[in-house]
């Protein structure tokens, strides 16, 4: 950020406490050895969108607006480039989109949108963490109660999310192309995630990389 | 080669200690195989009469190989030796035995043990009441229940949640193909069993299997299954309770084969297993004979010879007697003659034994005694022989002459128990057969079947159909597969048996209650005249018989005991077994260690701590931390050298005299939206908010339906039907989920939304006489004035460059501006306001005093000075219920109970010591009357009390029955050393009555 | 532990996703002040207590945070159908 203002990611002090400076060398060593990798993703715009899914003006407009069309299966998400949109209930839904857009978002939206709907800016108190590596299938079963091992049996497992507890804490979990996961956390709860990660990941090795 | 070791058998050799004694064993032994390889006849004594004990059976039925391993943080109490595996430098002693086991002082009692009844110690040790802790931790140090370790466990442990489709219950022949059959189908299947090995009875069996021996087609079976992707095998894997939904637990033992302390990862992890099928194929128990002293070393079950001879290549002794009821224990007497050792007789209890195995028996040259009970045991600290003598037909009576036959080793069986525990679990109640002579599981009430032993099925054949069956059924109905069975059937050779008798009580030459003790349940000591006595003694309940006499109250949990126990109590009771069932079978099956109850959920994980965005900068300037919910918030900050006091002082007056700043950001916040927002919010505070306009804040207080004070905090109209809901810190979860209740299920016509954004927020509250000053130095674009921007409104502008919400209301009596910014924005923003106040010494501080100035000015903390039993009236706060709303808003109606408008409710009132600098003890009880006797008759209690520095006196704030019309009264807080603090009844707004200061 | 099928979410859930929410179908009186303290007496604090058949409502707290009913066997913990909030149950004592 210009002008001297501090922008903090909610695993900023996580990081910088944990966090060994390593080599490019080094670094590849440690994806080796590392069976759980916990990313923290770039700063983004998260928008908390409430509105009736059987309108079908409302579903269009959303669509139209933001170029993703509405999930409105429960349990998914949609995602085309930069913004992707969670199913979180029937009338609930999580826009994640780059930094610096959520005024922009939530101005077109409501220009959009007509009759009875919500949109709040929620970024500030949320943070997205990917984990990858071939531990991450035996923390999640440490971590959460959610039958994750069903979507790999599934035919058609792309897009799903589900909001559930993780540890003593709570997520928003949903799967990757690539077999790793993204979890939507809340900030005040990063520390304490953070540490569990570490600490169940220990057996496969386990790194948190900045985002 | 130690004494007992088949010399068939060898293998590394592994150094233990037993009792301090250094011994030898070999990989795969067991703790108690290697010590009967090496001749150890006594491993502890008895729970009651100290009696010396060896070892019994061999798996999770072992009522008295109970040991302690190791010493230290990472001992471990009460396992059973039978179920642990010997490792290099493995260090055991006998939990029972002090002060050792082959010399106690409880050994005296046991010589006179007929002086023991059921119930002795509640009778003995009755009087006086006040000895009875004295005699109990001498009865308890001398019974031994092993010692806890007084260290934290060095150790971690794990949790895993599973899901499956097929959950298989034990690896023996039904559980293997019943597993086969489910993984066939492509089901997810996992497969469980306690032992180390997979195989369960077949690996003692000297039977063929589809031509090959028993353990050999076992391993190529497991190799089988292993080749499946989708099913998991669990070996050494207890599972330990079946619960609601099918949801099972295991205790999953990983490294406790290995050593003491594991070195690497979890030493056991607890599989939560949710299973849409479960097969029940956990075996049974062999029941032994009650004859008396049937418990002396080298008194064993038959099938426990014939697995330490067969499995560990372990002979427990020399010259063996078998006596059975059945055809199966002659295995254990051929299992014997092979090995070379002398079968000094079978003891049967039938008159005419004649099946496969009694042929092959006689057909060895060995003496069958049919028709005899072997009805007494004879030796101290090892058999020496054993009395037989010919029975009836019905085995209650002794009819003829006794016989001695020396021996050494006793085998007895008196058939087989189903293992149904686990069924019990799900609240099925099993069934008397009296073709197996067992109880049955019962009906399921779960989605499960038993297969195999554990359903009643003994035979081997019976066993792997039925296995087959239950599993290829299990798949079907969790989606997999057509029900039909893919493999073949299994040849198999096998003796056919001739049906066993049901005996449960062996007849001796004297009457139950003469004989020497006849033993039922030997962990605990309950004798076969003991239940009777208890019957004698008016108790006719099975549960009550079992607590009166302690009859399956062990570590064993009756494996071995109870049915023989309920056997006897229906004889005394002169009614079937049927008619007087069984004790109910609950979690867990076997001991679970606490360590993988807890998983990681300990230490800094024991419960999640949330941190706002500031929170790195109080760690930095040394707060010191309060826990409010989850959240750790600063409670004060010391400065060099300062106590609390001193530190709540400097802050409390910095506030008061220039300008403090608190991180307020934990407030729960709720962003509300929709047409019916306003509407909504009023019916559920007390006050009314359809008129409350953008721009505009107004403090409510939230009741229950029952008219108690639930929550209060400030709702801002941020525009056309979009507010923002403050609540308290710790009840932010509680209060949208009370908003949803009502809208989704009562008022579903209100078009409005709810969502959290409490972590969306940092929240830096800037308070005191300067804090415009403060406020003026970081932000340019808000009219500060008093005139535009007054208390009760707040603002959108920038601060520090960053956009924010400005809120001006109040807390501490003080003019505040509450600054809110996005909370990656939080530090900047907190680093932003203490650089701007550094000119007026602008102070942080924390909950302390929060708290201090805010009951200065009367101000309540729900949850604090409230308890669920409040009104607003009892906080004297009729001001904020509005009397003019059209809806009936929630918990209206309850205030005009009439309980809530009882004149001598609890209502809150300030309390001013008479000496001003004591500090009542918040929680104190409030009299009337200081002299009266006790009990007294309390009339309220003290909800919050400080030190106030601006005021320089204490002061409190209480509850006190009628109190708002006993102002200027004097009240007592008795104390519990004796002290009476008198106190005058004040108005509970001790600071600034007006509240002239925060309008400033 | 229980297994609940959130009709919102449309799969099954472990119980602690989810906090018990009380009876279910209790209408808040109308009228409330019109009511004697013995009536509102009886909205506020009577259940039916049912042995055997009972209709509750569940909230999904960790999920998608909508109230829903179910209706529960209170001697097996058997559930037996979950239901939006807003309809009726199929299952009811008088037809079980």
């Amino acid at each position: 950020m210009s002008n001297g203002i501090k922008l903090e990611s909610p695993l900023f002090y996580f990081q910088s406490s944990f966090n060994k400076s390593t080599s490019a060398d080094e670094l590849f060593n440690a994806e080796a050895e590392c069976g759980l990798v916990v990313k923290e993703a770039p700063l983004s715009a998260h928008l908390i969108l409430r509105g009736d899914s059987n309108d079908i003006a409302f579903c269009a407009a959303v669509a139209e607006t933001l170029g993703v069309v509405l999930p409105l299966k429960s349990c998914t998400y949609h995602q085309e480039g930069n913004t992707s949109i969670y199913w979180l209930g029937p009338s609930e839904w999580l826009v994640i989109e780059s930094a610096g857009q959520a005024q922009i978002i939530e101005a077109a939206l409501r220009k959009a949108l007509k009759g009875h709907i919500a949109i709040v800016d929620v970024s500030g108190g949320q943070t997205c963490i990917n984990l990858r590596g071939v531990g991450v299938a035996t923390v999640l079963k440490k971590s959460t109660v959610y039958d994750f091992e069903a979507w790999d049996l599934a035919t058609s497992n792309a897009g799903r999310a589900v909001q559930t507890t993780f540890a003593k804490a709570s997520a928003v979990i949903s799967n990757r192309s690539d077999g790793s996961y993204d979890l939507v956390i809340r900030r005040s709860f990063v520390d304490y995630i953070a540490q569990w990660l570490l600490d169940a990941g220990e057996e496969f090795g386990c790194r948190i990389e900045q985002g | 080669m130690s004494q007992n070791r088949l010399e068939s058998h060898s293998g590394v050799a592994i150094d233990f200690t037993f009792n301090g004694k250094a011994y030898q064993g070999i990989a795969g032994d067991t703790l108690a195989s290697a010590l009967l390889a090496n001749g150890v006849n006594v491993v502890g004594r008895s729970f009651k009469y100290a009696r010396p004990r060896g070892i019994f059976g061999h798996g999770a039925e072992e009522p008295n190989a109970i040991v302690q391993l190791g010493s230290g943080a990472g001992t471990i109490p009460n396992l059973k030796a039978t179920q642990v595996e010997l490792y290099q430098g493995l260090q055991a002693s006998s939990v029972n035995g002090w002060p050792s086991v082959n010399f106690d002082v409880m050994g005296l009692i046991g010589a006179f043990g007929r002086l023991m009844p059921p119930g002795f110690y509640y009778k003995t040790f009755m009087y006086p009441k006040k000895l009875w802790m004295t005699y109990e931790h001498f009865i308890r140090k001398a019974a031994g229940l092993g010692a806890t370790p007084v260290e934290a466990d060095p150790d971690c442990y794990d949790k895993l949640n599973q899901h499956c489709d097929v959950l298989v219950v034990g690896a023996g022949p039904a559980g293997l193909v019943a597993a086969r059959e489910a993984a066939r189908t492509g089901a997810r299947v996992i497969i469980a069993d306690e032992q180390s090995q997979f195989g369960g009875t077949l690996l003692a069996s000297k039977q063929q299997v589809d031509g090959i021996a028993a353990p050999l087609w076992v391993a190529s079976l497991v190799a089988e299954l292993m080749a499946y992707s989708n099913i998991q095998m669990l070996p050494r894997s207890t599972v330990f309770g079946y619960y609601d939904h099918n949801f099972l637990t295991i205790l999953e033992r990983r490294t406790d084969h290995l050593g003491l302390i594991s070195t690497r990862g979890a030493r056991q992890r607890l599989q939560r297993v949710r299973a849409a099928q479960v097969v029940l194929a956990t075996g049974a128990f062999e029941r032994p004979l009650v004859f008396a002293h049937n418990d002396i070393p080298g008194v064993m079950l038959a099938s426990s010879v014939s697995t330490y001879v067969n499995r560990y290549g372990v002979a427990p002794g020399n010259k063996l007697v078998v006596f059975t009821t059945n055809d199966n224990a002659y295995q254990t007497a051929l299992d014997w003659q092979r090995i070379g050792r002398e079968v000094v007789a079978v003891v049967d209890t039938r008159s005419n034994p004649c099946g496969d195995t009694v042929a092959a028996v006689k057909a060895m040259g060995i003496e069958v005694i049919a028709g005899h009970g072997l009805i007494e045991a004879q030796g101290s600290k090892r058999v020496k022989r054993a009395l037989v003598a010919p029975i009836n037909e019905a085995g209650t009576q002794v009819t003829g002459a006794v016989r001695r036959l020396a021996c050494d080793l006793i085998a007895c069986s008196g058939g087989w128990s189903p293992a149904v525990h686990l069924s019990s679990h799900t609240g099925a109640k099993p069934e008397w057969d009296a073709s197996i002579v067992g109880f049955r599981p019962g009906d399921s009430k779960q989605q499960e079947r038993s297969a195999g032993a554990s359903r009643g099925t003994f035979d081997l054949m019976g066993c792997l159909s039925e296995g087959a069956s239950a599993g290829a059924q299990a798949a079907m109905l969790s989606g997999y597969g057509d029900g039909n069975l893919q493999f073949p059937a299994i040849a198999v050779d096998e003796y056919s048996e001739q049906p066993q008798q049901a005996l449960f009580l062996v007849p001796h030459t004297k009457t139950t209650s003469r004989a020497p003790s006849q033993f039922v349940d030997f962990q605990l000591d309950v004798s076969a005249s003991g239940i009777e006595l208890a019957v004698r003694e008016g108790f006719e309940s099975v549960e009550h018989v079992k607590r009166y006499t302690a009859l399956g109250f062990g570590t064993d949990q009756g494996k071995l005991g109870n049915i023989n126990g309920m056997a006897i109590l229906a004889n005394a009771l002169d009614q079937s077994i049927a008619e007087t069932g069984t004790t109910i079978f609950r979690p867990s099956y076997t001991p679970t260690t606490f360590g993988a109850i807890a998983g990681r959920d300990v230490n800094n994980l024991f419960d999640p701590e949330r941190y706002t965005a500031v929170h790195r900068w109080h760690v930095e300037q040394g707060a010191q931390f309060e826990d409010v919910g989850q959240w750790k918030r600063p409670w004060y900050f010391p400065k060099q050298g300062e106590t609390m006091q001193q530190a709540v002082d400097r802050e409390g007056l910095a506030v008061r005299n220039s300008v403090g700043i608190l991180d307020a950001s934990t407030l729960g916040k709720i962003d509300i939206q929709g047409p019916d927002a306003a509407e909504f919010i009023t019916r559920m505070y007390t006050n009314s908010y359809l008129k409350l306009a953008p721009g505009k804040c107004r403090y409510g207080v939230m009741l229950k339906e029952d008219g108690m004070i639930f929550d209060d905090g400030v709702c801002a109209c941020l525009g056309d039907n979009h507010y923002l809901m403050f609540t308290t810190t710790g009840g932010a979860a509680g209060v949208l989920a009370w908003l949803e209740l009502w809208q989704q299920t009562e008022w579903p016509e209100l078009q409005v939304y709810f969502t959290s954004v409490t972590d969306h927020w940092t929240t830096a509250t800037v308070t005191g006489p300067n804090a415009r000053k403060v406020i003026a130095k970081v932000c340019s674009d808000i009219d500060l004035s008093s005139d535009t921007f007054s208390f009760m409104d707040w603002r959108d502008g920038t601060v520090s460059g960053v956009k924010a919400r400005v809120f001006r209301i109040s807390f501490t009596g003080e003019l505040s501006y509450e600054v809110n910014v996005p909370a990656h924005y939080g530090r900047h923003i907190w680093e932003a306001l203490i650089a701007a106040g550094e000119e007026f010494n602008i102070t942080p501080y924390g909950t302390e005093t929060m708290h201090i100035l805010r009951a200065e000015k009367g101000f309540i903390i729900v949850g604090q000075d409230t308890d669920g039993s409040m009104t607003p009236a009892d906080m004297n706060m009729d001001w904020v219920v509005g009397k003019n709303k059209a809806f009936s808003f929630i918990g209206r109606r309850s205030l005009q109970r009439s309980d809530t408008v009882r004149s001598n409710r609890k209502q809150l009132v300030g309390l001013k010591p008479l000496n001003d600098k004591e500090v009542l003890p918040e929680g104190a009880q409030v009299v009337f009357d200081a002299k009266q006797k006790i009990p007294m008759a309390m009339q309220g209690h003290v909800t919050s009390s400080y030190y106030s520095a601006s005021l320089g006196h204490s002061i409190a704030l209480a509850v006190v029955k009628g109190g708002h019309k006993r102002l200027g009264q004097v009240v007592y807080c008795p104390l519990a050393d004796g002290r009476s603090i008198a106190s005058e009844i004040v108005s509970s707004v001790f600071y600034d009555p007006k509240g002239e200061r925060h309008h400033v | 532990m229980l297994l609940i099928y959130c009709p919102h979410c449309q799969e099954n859930r472990e119980e602690e996703e989810f906090s018990y929410g009380g009876e279910a179908h209790i209408v808040r009186p109308l009228a409330p002040e019109a009511l004697n303290d013995k009536d509102w007496g009886d909205y506020l604090f009577f259940r039916t207590n049912s042995r055997g058949i009972h209709h509750e409502m569940w909230y999904h707290a960790v999920g998608c945070r909508r109230y829903f009913n179910a209706t529960r066997n209170t001697v097996t913990y058997e559930i037996l159908e979950t239901y939006k909030t807003g309809t009726q149950p199929t299952i009811t004592g008088a037809n079980s």
